[in-house]
């Protein structure tokens, strides 16, 4: 089984991932955590288009969210959820 | 005669405060509040010269908290001009990160059983010319069912007095409740979007629970940050009166995960000029810790209550003129925040201070326990904590926000997309947010109007989205006019709750 892990260590490979994904496709995403309809800004950018913004859950309690998803190819967009999925279900 | 705690109620009382999620945020067992350092800041900055008051004011243009010294130069300004200055400054300042909306809400008043017994409060608990009561679940339905279906609100804040009856879980089933109304209106449905609350201290434990019901911003008043003057006003042995306790308590809910927080003092209980820079030390000392200041500061003042000679009897009241400045002043030293102004004020106040800072102010409001439901007409002394300024209908208010130019706003898109905590003070820092507030206004503005507005107010309102639409054409990019363009058209169709 996966070692758990902790929210800080989620909040640092979820800043490699945004950042590498800002770089490449100039997409801002970030990561919130969820609680009912509050939804926490936990890691990820600070800066985003202005355009709506769209959350896409990751599990019950984090989700990620961007307003440039369709700057994003299809099976990069699946990589980063395959990605982040795995680290949010490790974390305790 | 002092009104004795029940068994119950000492038991619940001798269990609130946690004295270790007060003493690691303490400096040497020292909290941020230091009155000596306050005062003597406040008179070594005396006849600050024209220059320095300029930098000053360049400094917060620039969206950056001001320095205890530089928020007590401008608490000791005379030259009527330099006050202008500042007045004008202060106007840009909110403009910058805003823009030219105002955000509306309600306050629902939830129940008034108390264990505090504050001098200065028409709900202490020696006060027994209230009537006691705290809503059912049902109740508190029917009240948010009148606030969302036939006013229009989307935003409520949720006041409680500190009772075991309104407890944490309490005060949870009630959020809960009021984020399950859905009522049919006109054209489409409302519902309450954020649920702020204004209630008691509370351990991380029991924040931790509201943060899981989802409650937007957790607001409590310091009410004073002059030490002896807050023991002089809450007596010993009650919870309240626990200075640090209270002063801590937005630390523990940051540190619950509750990422917006508000403050506040209610003025005219110790010298103004003191508690502008304790709000100051409050903001920073959260920056400090957390690198989020307040999401809004408030600056209440003592209105008259019923059986509380107290409020008579001050030596501090604040007058318009020094009310104005400190609106001035608080919006000038923490730049990127909220600023809150109530029907607590008369209506013409509240027109003349508008401008200079708020961004957010209540309309429809009633505080009596179960006063929305009941639909009463007049203030009922007996079921209030005190007696409102300003009783204007949700329509006459924003019929004449639109008059003097103002777009009002029923945004709540923020905190449920993640603009909060670091990330919302980033974008507010940086004027992005005001890009937000415009686009969310436009929209949220149409829906209302579409529900809810008399037809001079439909009138006045829609002379304003054509100027704002208009503005959002020249300034924004277009496929962001575009999207604004759809996301209208489809809420002309009834669909609701649609955001940037």
């Amino acid at each position: 089984m996966e070692k758990e892990t902790s929210t800080s260590e989620l909040i640092e490979r979820f800043n490699l991932v945004a950042d590498n994904i800002r770089q490449e496709y100039n997409a801002h995403l970030w990561l919130i955590e969820v609680f009912g309809k509050r939804h926490s800004y936990i890691a990820g950018c600070r800066d985003d288009s202005f355009l709506p913004p769209e959350v896409i859950y990751i599990n019950n309690r984090f989700a990620v969210v961007s307003s440039d998803w369709d700057k994003v190819p299809r099976e990069k967009k699946e990589e980063v959820f395959s990605l982040v999925k795995e680290y949010c279900n490790r974390v305790f | 005669m002092l009104a004795v705690l029940t068994k119950r109620e000492r038991d619940w009382v001798e269990r609130v405060i946690k004295e270790e999620e007060i003493e690691k945020y303490m400096d040497n067992g020292r909290d941020f509040i230091d009155d000596e350092e306050i005062w003597n800041r406040i008179k070594s900055n005396t006849k600050p010269e024209k220059k320095r008051i300029r930098d000053i004011i360049q400094k917060s243009m620039e969206i950056k908290t001001l320095e205890p010294d530089e928020t007590a130069s401008l608490l000791n300004l005379e030259d009527p001009e330099l006050w202008e200055e500042v007045f004008q400054a202060a106007k840009e300042i909110k403009k910058k990160v805003y823009d030219n909306r105002i955000v509306t809400f309600a306050p629902l008043y939830c129940g008034d059983l108390c264990v505090n017994n504050c001098l200065y409060c028409g709900f202490r608990r020696e006060n027994a010319v209230i009537k006691r009561r705290k809503l059912t679940l049902e109740e508190i339905r029917k009240e948010a069912e009148v606030l969302a279906g036939e006013i229009g609100h989307k935003r409520l804040i949720v006041v409680y007095g500190e009772h075991p009856s309104t407890n944490a879980g309490y005060i949870a089933d009630t959020i809960r409740t009021i984020y399950d109304v859905k009522v049919k209106t006109k054209n489409g449905y409302g519902q309450i979007r954020r649920v702020n609350v204004n209630i008691a201290p509370m351990s991380v434990d029991d924040l931790r629970l509201l943060r899981d019901v989802g409650i937007g911003t957790y607001q409590v008043f310091q009410e004073t940050y002059h030490h002896g003057t807050y023991k002089r006003l809450h007596p010993e042995g009650t919870l309240k009166s626990h200075y640090q306790w209270r002063l801590y308590c937005h630390h523990r809910a940051l540190e619950a995960g509750v990422d917006d927080v508000a403050i506040g003092a209610l003025f005219g209980l110790y010298d103004w000029r003191f508690d502008v820079m304790g709000l100051l030390y409050h903001a920073r000392d959260l920056e400090r810790h957390f690198g989020i200041g307040p999401h809004t500061i408030s600056f209440p003042r003592l209105e008259p209550a019923a059986n509380t000679p107290f409020i008579q009897a001050t030596n501090y009241r604040v007058s318009d003129e020094d009310f104005k400045k400190i609106i001035a002043v608080i919006r000038l030293s923490v730049p990127y925040t909220g600023m809150i102004l109530t029907a607590r004020e008369s209506a013409s106040i509240r027109r003349e201070v508008l401008p200079i800072g708020i961004t957010q102010t209540d309309a429809s409001t009633k505080i009596g326990i179960g006063a929305y439901s009941d639909r009463y007409t007049e203030q009922e002394e007996d079921r209030q904590q005190f007696l409102l300024g300003d009783t204007r209908s949700l329509d006459e208010v924003i019929r004449e926000l639109a008059q003097m130019g103002y777009i009002t706003s029923f945004c709540t898109a923020g905190y449920r997309c993640g603009r909060t905590g670091d990330r919302i003070m980033s974008l507010l820092r940086t004027g992005r947010e005001a890009v937000f507030c415009k686009l969310n206004a436009v929209l949220t503005f149409k829906e209302w109007l579409d529900d809810f507005a008399s037809p001079e107010t439909k009138a006045a309102g829609e002379q304003i989205l054509k100027k704002e639409v208009e503005e959002i054409k020249d300034k924004l990019p277009q496929n962001v006019y575009e999207k604004l363009l759809e996301y209208y058209r489809r809420i002309e169709d009834g669909e609701r709750d649609l955001y940037f």
